[in-house]
């Protein structure tokens, strides 16, 4: 834990709630918040005072719109630079929120470490060993909770055979630096290829798991879009299994994005129920309109939903060019149940608001859709936090940079250098690897002693 | 470093006296031998002189791992080293037993302020050290036979080894092995593999040259088919696997019969026969650490080829010994509960004589500090292998006699042996040990690297040379450049160097430069670690810092915790079982305790 560096975290309890706050602490909380936010022209960060500003995608769009306060060190939560957001309190924004300042430079919290900065610089005055105690005590819960977790857990599970596999690989290498006088043989070049092999497929494949993992527990933004007077409010409530959006036959009842969150097959979707999207007409609509092509832009899924009972006009397939160019959407026939007026291509899916009829498939296909590696079963094991994704990355990075110096007269001592990089990665994760770890694995795989 | 000292030894002829192997040095021992030679140690010296074989191991990997080892004349090696001695002005050797401490005070907060001899003799002094070696309670195993012994037939030290005992300190009992001794006369030498040393060996001194003396093969053996089955025949007479030994003994130091029952695929073990000296018959049979009965022990002899004949002088054996829990040490190996007090050596629970060797410097300096009333001296991590030995001594422990390798050693690219002077003479010379004689030629050697580093820094190669380098057209012709490859050798510049320079330029100083050049992102990402590592753990805790009533501890890592009594938060860390939270609990706690204090 290094005290010098900027920290980000979610600062309101895990779950769902109206609002939620990201906050970013350290000497570079403000330019980090700078670089992923959006000030109303002219503003700047005035200390102390709520602004509004609209958070960014990394493409530049916007995801939400978020209240930022800025407190300047010495008078904030932890005495330093703290920049506080309070976003729309949906768990798939926030995430993105702090994985944008992650990537802007700011460290993952570790638990309870704004507390703890608050404590060492005196912010926090705690006098009596009670409030201390509680301190503590919730520190230590979370760790153990964690450790507990972590121990008896579906990660640790997946982790420790690979790192049985990382001790094997150093022990290999070690022994034959620690040993060589004892008739140990050395590894070669191929012999080392083939343990890093196996290693890099699965940190690899855990790597890319998390793209489901934040899935599973962040959950997804659906976008639903289409022109005007397709059903698309009528399948967001069937969807929701309830009347929510305003459904009526005049074009351009939904005037605005509405959004709700469902739940399919345990995962969070968060439905955005889009403004008819077709020709300007009066400003409030093309309002609308501009605001649906950015809920497109921002959703993880869109669903381009047309009227299968009436001919296909311009404007429908104006909505499919917009979803294709901009990403992942699946394509649906609504009004399966009246006779159809024209041919579906294959990709359309079938589906009926009034009936119900094509949305158990529907739903189905949300699911696949909505991670890039597609669903992955809990048995095969995956990740579900980007802390925990960073330093699988990490781990794999090293890993690769020991393999890419393979064969290019390396010293093995030298190559060892990546090779505990990768270890102590998991490690963060695991817990500690000591050096009688590796040698004690050395001493149960080869007959050492002269 | 100028203090009245008396060297107690109950036999002032066998000071020195080689019990294992008489070898010195190898794979992380021979950088211990380099770190005690550049703080001013003479265990470097000495085995120039009288080295019969030197080989530089492990040099078909990087230099950080590269680390000498010579075969010594074990007489010659007890003889010189008495003769360094006796040159001391300051020590005064004595033929005797100590049979007890005397100790003042109440328990937990004694102090020692001298020794009582079994004959009478009383001695006062500052500081003690003790070293006794195998000797503390020493038994000895052949087979079913036992007898105490302090080595190899010599008396154990028996009185004071119950005093200790009685003292309210943690005892283990550690268990280490020797083979047996053949007559080089009865071996058929011609159906051996012969090993020959370096042509040019590598000398473990700094002060040393070049080493001329000419040196002798050792020879490597088998053990056969016949062998195994001579062990397992006579598996349940080992006192080994009776239960007769309760020592725990080396896992990397096996005895023959340890290797057969724990690795029984393997279908036949190296031994090594390395002659004991020059005028001697005897030979050492280095892998056959056994403490069978002596007929099995001939047996297995002579199942392997060329020892059908053979002649034992004197059997394996294993020996029992008391240790004490190292962790009842602080850094400068003095016992926390016991002012004045050190300890080094295997009592300590390490084994080998370099292990040893270092303890004995760090705890003598450390004690002379202490009479004339000055700090202790520490070496961290990051300084030498010296100083990992006692940081994991202290920190961790030692289940089994505790052996140096370089795989403790988290920043083993830094501490080489090249560059041992580098780290650790500076040190050396403050604290008094490094004469004028080895401050010069330190000095003299630190003006080389510099002057090489210079040279080097701006030297554009010569278009004629490429062929010869391996240089095409369009490389980069610098010599820094050249150097980073794998096959450049800088010996290659030697001539260019020194016509520069005008002067010759040693061996170590030129390797030196050529490895920080060739390596350097290496050394570097190192070296970002080592500052890493000094920034989080520097925070010190108090010696009486109460670790009972901290709400956020187990009380499982509060006994850990209390059993070491850490120094620094960052030893806190590397205690077994001491987790991140507890602490970042200890941080707290500290933290809080310093700001009532108004720290």
């Amino acid at each position: 834990m290094h005290l010098g560096d900027t920290i980000v975290a979610i600062s309101t309890p895990p779950g769902r709630g109206g609002l939620g706050v990201v906050r970013i602490s350290g000497a570079h909380a403000r330019p980090i918040a700078a670089s992923i936010l959006r000030l109303p022209a002219g503003a700047s960060f005035t200390p102390w005072r709520a602004h509004l500003a609209h958070l960014l995608s990394a493409g530049g769009s916007v995801v939400d719109q978020v209240i930022v306060t800025y407190f300047a060190a010495p008078r904030s939560f932890t005495a330093e630079d703290v920049v506080e957001l309070s976003c729309h309190g949906s768990p798939a924004i926030l995430h993105h929120a702090v994985e944008r300042a992650a990537a802007a430079g700011a460290r993952l919290a570790e638990p309870g470490e704004f507390t703890f900065r608050a404590f060492l610089n005196g912010r926090i005055d705690l006098p009596q060993a009670e409030a201390i105690h509680d301190l503590i005590e919730s520190t230590t819960l979370y760790q153990a909770r964690v450790a507990a977790r972590q121990s008896g857990g579906s990660l640790a599970r997946l982790l420790h055979p690979l790192k049985a596999q990382f001790l094997d690989l150093i022990a290999l290498l070690e022994a034959g630096i620690d040993f060589a006088e004892d008739d140990v043989p050395v590894a070669s070049e191929t012999q080392i290829a083939a343990r890093i092999a196996p290693l890099e497929a699965e940190l690899d494949r855990l790597v890319r798991s998390y793209s489901w993992g934040k899935v599973v527990t962040s959950g997804i933004t659906l976008a639903i879009a289409g022109r005007p007077n397709v059903g698309k409010s009528s399948l967001f409530n069937r969807l929701l299994q309830q009347d929510r959006a305003i459904v009526t036959d005049i074009a351009g009842t939904t005037r605005d994005t509405v959004s709700e969150t469902a739940s399919l097959d345990g995962i969070p979707i968060r439905l955005v129920d889009t403004a008819g999207i077709r020709e300007g007409h009066d400003l409030v609509e093309r309002l609308g309109i501009e605001r649906s092509l950015q809920a497109m832009a921002d959703a993880d899924l869109t669903l381009v939903v047309w009227d299968l009972s009436q001919p296909l006009i311009p404007d429908d397939e104006q909505v499919l060019d917009r979803a294709r160019t901009q990403g992942r959407y699946l394509l649906l026939g609504n009004k399966c149940d009246l006779a159809p007026a024209f041919p579906p291509p294959a990709e359309l899916l079938p589906v009926s608001a009034a009936t119900g009829s094509g949305f158990d498939l529907l739903r189905q296909r949300i699911v696949d859709a909505a991670s890039p590696g597609g669903r992955l079963e809990l048995e095969s094991g995956f990740i579900t936090s980007l802390r925990q994704e960073r330093l699988l990355r990490q781990s794999l990075d090293s890993l690769r940079k020991g393999l890419a110096s393979l064969g290019h007269g390396v010293p093995h001592e030298m190559l060892l250098l990546d090779f505990y990089a990768a270890l102590e990665a998991l490690d963060a994760i695991t817990g500690k690897t000591t050096a009688d770890d590796i040698l004690n694995r050395i001493f149960s795989t080869f007959c050492i002693g002269k | 470093m100028g203090l009245r000292t008396a060297l107690v030894t109950m036999n002032a002829d066998l000071i020195a006296q080689m019990s294992c192997n008489p070898a010195i040095g190898g794979i992380a021992k021979g950088h211990l031998v380099r770190e005690i030679d550049a703080l001013g140690g003479v265990m470097g010296e000495v085995t120039d002189e009288v080295g019969i074989q030197f080989r530089l191991l492990n040099t078909s990997r990087g230099p950080a791992v590269w680390s000498p080892r010579a075969q010594c004349d074990k007489r010659q090696y007890r003889v010189r080293m008495k003769e360094v001695l006796e040159q001391e002005p300051n020590v005064r050797i004595l033929q005797a037993e100590v049979a007890s401490l005397r100790v003042h005070g109440e328990v937990g907060k004694q102090v020692v302020d001298g020794v009582l001899l079994a004959d009478g003799r009383e001695l006062r002094a500052g500081a003690v050290v003790v070293t006794t070696g195998t000797f503390l309670n020493g038994l000895a195993h052949v087979g079913e036979k036992t007898y105490t012994c302090g080595r190899n037939g010599e008396a154990p030290s028996v009185a004071l080894g119950d005093q200790l005992r009685q003292s309210g300190l943690r005892w283990g009992r550690l268990k280490t092995g020797t083979p047996p001794r053949l007559d080089g006369r009865s071996i058929d030498w011609d159906r051996f593999e012969a090993q020959e040393g370096d042509r040019e060996p590598t000398p473990f001194s700094f002060l040393t040259e070049r080493i001329e003396r000419e040196q002798i093969k050792c020879h490597i053996a088998y053990t056969t088919e016949r062998t195994r089955e001579v062990v397992r025949a006579a598996i349940d007479r080992s006192p080994l696997y009776s239960g007769q030994i309760e020592g725990i003994g080396p896992r990397y130091c096996p005895s023959i019969e340890d290797k057969f029952v724990k690795f029984p695929d393997k279908e036949r073990h190296q031994l090594f026969l390395e002659p004991e000296g020059l005028d001697t018959n005897e030979v050492y049979v280095n892998g056959m650490s056994t403490s069978m009965p002596l007929d099995v022990q001939v047996a297995m002899l002579e199942s392997v080829p060329g020892l059908e004949e053979v002649e034992v002088i004197r059997p394996g054996y294993a020996i029992e010994y008391d240790a004490i829990d190292p962790r009842e040490l602080d850094h400068s190996l003095e016992v926390k509960t016991i002012g004045n007090l050190f300890l080094a050596g295997q009592i300590n629970g390490t084994s080998g004589y370099e292990e040893a060797g270092c303890q004995g410097l760090m705890a003598g300096i450390n004690a002379a500090r202490r009479v004339r009333g000055e700090n202790g001296v520490r070496l961290e991590r990051t300084d030498g292998y010296i100083g990992i030995l006692i940081d994991d001594l202290v920190t961790k422990g030692a289940d089994e006699p505790y052996r140096m390798f370089t795989s403790r050693a988290e920043f083993r690219l830094h501490l080489r042996i090249d560059n041992a002077d580098e780290r650790l003479t500076g040190l050396g010379r403050s604290v008094g040990l490094v004469d004028d004689r080895r401050w010069e030629n330190f000095e003299r050697r630190q003006r080389e690297r510099e002057v090489v580093r210079g040279l080097l820094g701006t030297l554009r190669l010569s278009a004629a040379r490429f062929p010869e380098l391996g240089i095409e057209n369009g490389d980069n012709p610098m010599a820094a450049a050249w150097l980073r490859r794998p096959e450049a050798q800088i010996e290659a510049l030697r001539p260019w160097i020194e016509g520069q320079y005008g002067e010759s330029v040693g061996r170590e100083g030129l390797r030196s430069v050529e490895i920080e050049l060739k390596y350097a992102g290496y050394i570097d990402q190192q070296r970002r670690q080592m500052d890493r590592l000094r920034d989080s753990g520097e925070r010190t805790i108090p010696r009486e810092f109460r670790y009972e009533g901290i709400p956020g501890l187990s009380r499982e890592i509060r006994s850990k915790l209390e059993a070491v009594r850490p120094e620094t938060l960052g030893q806190a860390g590397r205690i077994p079982g001491v987790t991140p939270a507890a602490i970042v609990v200890l941080d707290c706690y500290l933290t809080l305790g310093e700001r009532r204090q108004g720290v």
